[in-house]
């Protein structure tokens, strides 16, 4: 089985097997995920995308918003292209979108529910004013150890799953985690500066590499707390 | 409960006016009352399971609160013996098929947990905030708190990991001679208290607290403020210990 096709059957799979796909195409997709890393992380991404969705709060937006949305977007694309399609002004952008059907790849849900994910709980974070925790400090900056980049995506595919639960935890233990992770980043950032000053330096090589291993750990450890 | 008595003490002396008397007297009460209060609401939580010796797990989750464990006197029988002090708790305690017994604590409250278990067990223990200590134990050992100290004595275990966030870590106890060491800490004190007779390769590091490494004369591969590599003997076990902020402490005990 291509890379292509487990891909597109991953959504099936990963909603219960027995239901939507047959036993021979289950198996095909087990065997295609064993032998292929790439596949492998995609499935648990989608897991944890589904898992940390499954878990956020359902907030249903009043009908009023979705009735300014709709006019600014008129208003908008009216004013944009008023000389050139006078005639077509009266339907309007939104009604032609509503009466469009799409389709999607399951690459392009994922991405969009992981986005939607993202905006959600960045939305809630805003609304009731906390911080949400980010790996901002270092993941704009290029690797300065070989094994750099995989850690830090590592670290955000877990930071992504306890950011869309935070907002159910109680107040105070979510101030204290985001002052250990502060506290960590803050750390991490000066090794990290003093590494790139002199990246053969082994002393703080090693410390970046604990200072990593502290926030995974302190994450990893957050997670079997279920909070 | 002292203070009580005390104040009733007081309250009996003739030298008191009767009004100063009267106010201790209701103070007593009030503290008596409160301390029924308080050891009413405390839960307790007794399981027992049996274990093979040789195949003896332990996992134990808790929010808040202490957990020790002590190598107890039994060889087949974990005994949990936890104290809930808030009702928003909920403990589970059970055995999976292969013999592992786990104890998780759910919800943010305080439980105070003692665990005995055979001498040879595998323990694995996490907490958010509390304390945790180990005593005894020959099996492997694993310890995660995010805010509290962990303290390890008496070990004879093969391997050792303990880390805290924001606490002090100590280990006393044996070296074995292919055994592993790792204790931890973000920003709290590490010290390692290991036998004269011990025969090991240290790694330690300290980003700001720096390193005190005791009475070992070692022979040193690489030596900095912050980093020091190093073997005691013929460097068998592995002894691993870091913190950023804290202090390293190696002691030799004779």
């Amino acid at each position: 089985m291509e890379c292509r096709a487990v891909r597109n059957s991953l959504s099936d799979y990963l909603d219960g097997q027995s239901i939507w796909m047959s036993d021979g195409e289950v198996r095909s997709v087990e065997t295609h995920l064993v032998s292929c890393p790439a596949c492998r992380n995609l499935k648990i991404e989608l897991s944890e995308i589904r898992t940390a969705a499954r878990e956020l709060p359902l907030h249903t937006p009043p009908r009023a918003m979705w009735t300014r949305l709709s006019n600014m977007i008129e208003a908008e694309i009216a004013a944009e292209n008023a000389p050139a399609r006078q005639t077509q002004a009266s339907s309007g952008w939104w009604s032609w979108l509503k009466s469009r059907r799409f389709t999607f790849s399951l690459p392009q849900l994922a991405g969009a529910g992981a986005l939607a994910v993202a905006l959600i709980v960045a939305g809630i974070s805003g609304i009731f004013g906390t911080n949400s925790t980010t790996l901002n400090l270092t993941g704009a900056q290029s690797a300065l150890l070989p094994e750099e980049d995989e850690i830090k995506a590592d670290l955000e595919r877990r930071m992504a799953a306890i950011n869309a639960r935070k907002v159910k935890w109680n107040p105070q233990v979510r101030a204290e985690f985001e002052q250990h992770m502060a506290k960590i980043e803050e750390s991490l950032k000066q090794c990290r500066q003093m590494l790139q000053s002199n990246p053969k330096d082994a002393v703080h090589q090693q410390m970046v590499r604990a200072l990593y291993n502290e926030k995974r750990q302190f994450l990893e450890d957050v997670e079997r707390l279920k909070w | 409960m002292v203070t009580a008595m005390l104040l009733t003490n007081a309250w009996s002396s003739p030298k008191l006016p009767r009004s100063v008397a009267k106010l201790f007297s209701a103070l007593a009460m009030g503290l008596v009352i409160t301390a029924a209060a308080h050891s009413a609401s405390a839960q307790t939580f007794n399981r027992t399971f049996s274990v093979a010796p040789e195949t003896s797990e332990l996992e134990v989750v808790n929010q808040m609160g202490t957990i020790k464990v002590t190598a107890g006197s039994s060889a087949a029988r974990i005994v949990i013996n936890a104290k809930q002090l808030d009702a928003n708790t909920k403990i589970d305690a059970a055995q999976h098929a292969q013999g592992k017994v786990k104890v998780e604590v759910t919800g943010l409250g305080a439980v105070d947990l003692e665990v005995a278990v055979p001498a040879s067990s595998n323990i694995d223990l996490l907490a958010y905030k509390g304390s945790i200590t180990v005593t005894n134990v020959a099996g492997t050992v694993r310890a995660r708190i995010t805010d509290g100290n962990i303290q390890f004595t008496g070990l004879r275990s093969p391997r050792v990991e303990a880390h805290s966030t924001k606490g002090n870590v100590s280990f006393s106890g044996e070296v074995l001679p292919s055994g592993s060491y790792t204790l931890k800490s973000y920003s709290g004190r590490v010290d390692a208290t290991l036998p004269a007779n011990s025969d090991f390769k240290l790694s330690a590091a300290s980003y700001r607290g720096g390193m005190d490494l005791g009475g070992f004369q070692m022979k040193f591969e690489k030596q900095t403020d912050q980093l020091v590599e190093a073997s005691y003997g013929a460097g068998r076990a592995s002894v691993h210990l870091w913190t950023q902020e804290g202090s390293i402490h190696l002691h030799r005990k004779p």
